[in-house]
């Protein structure tokens, strides 16, 4: 599902973001990607988005290989990727529902479905009662599980949640990631990012250990 | 689906006018003044030129006659001019009718007159030109070998006049295209810089509409739009300013010069046609100025 071989990547002057990482994800897995701050995750999640390229190596992801995507192929790949932003990326000058129905157009969904759908995912993840509040009224818990409910309007294949439990206490934290093993039941491969070992260890799956941008450790 | 992405593109256009404030007022003002000095440009040498011709086709070459013409003389000269291919019409103003026009042109001055022994005014043939013939070239052509005919005095003609009245013209012409053209390139500038804001307020909804897959085109036609209207306002407002001053002066002139100005065809607004040229352009500049703008500040 997602293959990376010997891939690196340095930012001006000379920051090592990557280096020499190679791994891959089966179809359906959870994964962790862990590691401490600056170790590298975001930089491997938006590589696999092609939100970026890498300065040397390949990356495949759902058997495409993304480095030499076309820039018109590259909108409907994006599609099928669902992402859970580390900063959310929420529009506070809209309500919750409407930030989900940009992305919904975005996605060419048509307005008499996305309705539909926005509601669904909303009670999934316990919040259309605050569908038309804008999202700085919501608690940081509430605003991760509005930008978990909008990755998930593409029915991605594959979903990348950076930091999804950023700084929410132990109790939410275990919430969120259930939902997101619930997700993962459903067929959607999920690789989480996050800095935070117990989380790791609590949910008892596959992680990836990021230092200095170098894999060092794969669990178990 | 269709209709869903014309809504998108007309809310998306919608919150741009209202985020942009003073910055769509400045875009949509500098089109409105870049058309209006180009309109008023094109106006006046529109209406110049109306003018100019028809002056050119009421004007008559005038021959001056020496005195002591015989009869004959004359029956020839007249002959002579008959067979000019430029002249229309020739009438003949004899040296008391040319006294007498003229003193009925000065009215209450007459007084002027009476110590007057001998007529000093000279008879004349008095030519109307056919229209093909009523250019500078022809007319000064005309003249001269006019003038060496026999028992003519002097030939005189509205070369001068015309030919000021059409350099000038030109003039303006150039004039109002190069202000035209300096004021639309700045426009074009100030609109580029009112999208480019857009770009940078709307930079997060842009960064995640880009990141779930929005094509290029997706993002950048309700900028690139918006850009096309305000062009395209911009000039449609100039068109309405335009005219409004247009009748003004209209106006104006009527009640002050009712001769010579009361004739329906002396005031003429641009046709329809330029009309929407403007427009067009005005809309075209626009689009051009965001397309540069959303290219410069958009990666996909
Ligand atoms: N766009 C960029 N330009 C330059 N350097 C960057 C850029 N993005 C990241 N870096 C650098 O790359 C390294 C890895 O950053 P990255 O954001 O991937 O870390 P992270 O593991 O996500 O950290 P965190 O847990 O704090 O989010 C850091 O040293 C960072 O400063
Ligand atoms: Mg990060």
């Amino acid at each position: 599902m997602i293959q990376m071989f010997q891939v690196s990547k340095v930012y001006p002057k000379h920051v090592e973001a990557l280096l020499d990482i190679t791994l891959h994800v089966q179809k359906g897995e959870f994964v962790f990607l862990c590691g401490p701050s600056g170790a590298g995750k975001t930089t491997l999640l938006r590589l696999m988005l092609r939100d970026d390229i890498p300065t040397s190596g390949q990356i495949l992801v759902n058997g495409r290989n993304v480095i030499r995507l076309r820039e018109n192929k590259l909108p409907p790949f994006r599609r099928t990727l669902g992402v859970i932003f580390q900063d959310f990326k929420l529009l506070m000058d809209r309500t919750v529902y409407d930030n989900l129905h940009l992305v919904a157009r975005v996605l060419g969904i048509p307005d008499t479905i996305s309705r539909r759908k926005i509601g669904r995912l909303l009670t999934e993840v316990g919040l259309l009662q605050k569908a038309h509040q804008i999202p700085y009224m919501l608690s940081g818990g509430e605003q991760q599980r509005v930008a978990i409910a909008r990755a998930l309007l593409s029915d991605p294949t594959i979903l990348l949640a950076d930091e999804p439990t950023g700084n929410l206490d132990p109790d939410l934290a275990l919430d969120i990631m259930r939902l997101l093993a619930d997700v993962n039941v459903r067929g959607t491969t999920v690789v989480v990012a996050t800095h935070n070992p117990r989380l790791v260890s609590e949910m008892g799956r596959r992680a990836l250990i990021l230092k200095h941008g170098r894999l060092v450790e794969e669990i178990p | 689906m269709l209709w869903e992405r014309f809504q998108h593109l007309l809310s998306e256009m919608l919150i741009n006018f209202r985020r942009g404030g003073w910055g769509v007022v400045a875009s949509i003002g500098a089109f409105t003044v870049a058309f209006l000095v180009t309109g008023i440009f094109l106006l006046l040498t529109l209406n110049l030129s109306i003018a100019v011709a028809q002056w050119a086709e009421d004007f008559q070459v005038v021959v001056f006659l020496h005195d002591g013409n015989t009869p004959d003389k004359l029956t020839l000269l007249r002959k002579r001019l008959d067979k000019e291919l430029a002249v229309r019409e020739v009438t003949y103003v004899s040296k008391s009718q040319a006294l007498a026009d003229f003193r009925k042109q000065l009215r209450d001055q007459e007084s002027l007159l009476e110590g007057l022994k001998d007529n000093p005014l000279p008879a004349s043939f008095q030519l109307r030109i056919h229209k093909k013939y009523q250019t500078a070239d022809a007319l000064r052509q005309l003249a001269a070998s006019l003038k060496r005919v026999e028992g003519v005095e002097d030939v005189l003609y509205g070369q001068e006049w015309i030919e000021r009245l059409t350099g000038i013209i030109q003039v303006m012409k150039i004039l109002g295209i190069v202000i035209g053209g300096v004021l639309g390139v700045t426009s074009l500038f100030i609109v580029a810089n009112t999208i480019r804001l857009a770009v940078y307020a709307r930079a997060e909804e842009i960064e995640i509409m880009r990141l779930v897959g929005a094509t290029r085109a997706y993002i950048q036609l309700p900028l690139i739009l918006e850009g096309t209207l305000q062009g395209g306002a911009g000039a449609a407002l100039a068109l309405g300013i335009l005219y409004a001053l247009y009748r003004a002066t209209l106006w104006q002139l009527g009640t002050s010069a009712p001769t010579i100005f009361s004739e329906p065809e002396m005031g003429q607004f641009l046709e329809a046609g330029y009309q929407m040229i403007m427009v067009g352009v005005g809309a075209l500049l626009g689009g051009v100025g965001s397309l540069v703008a959303v290219r410069r500040f958009l990666r996909i």
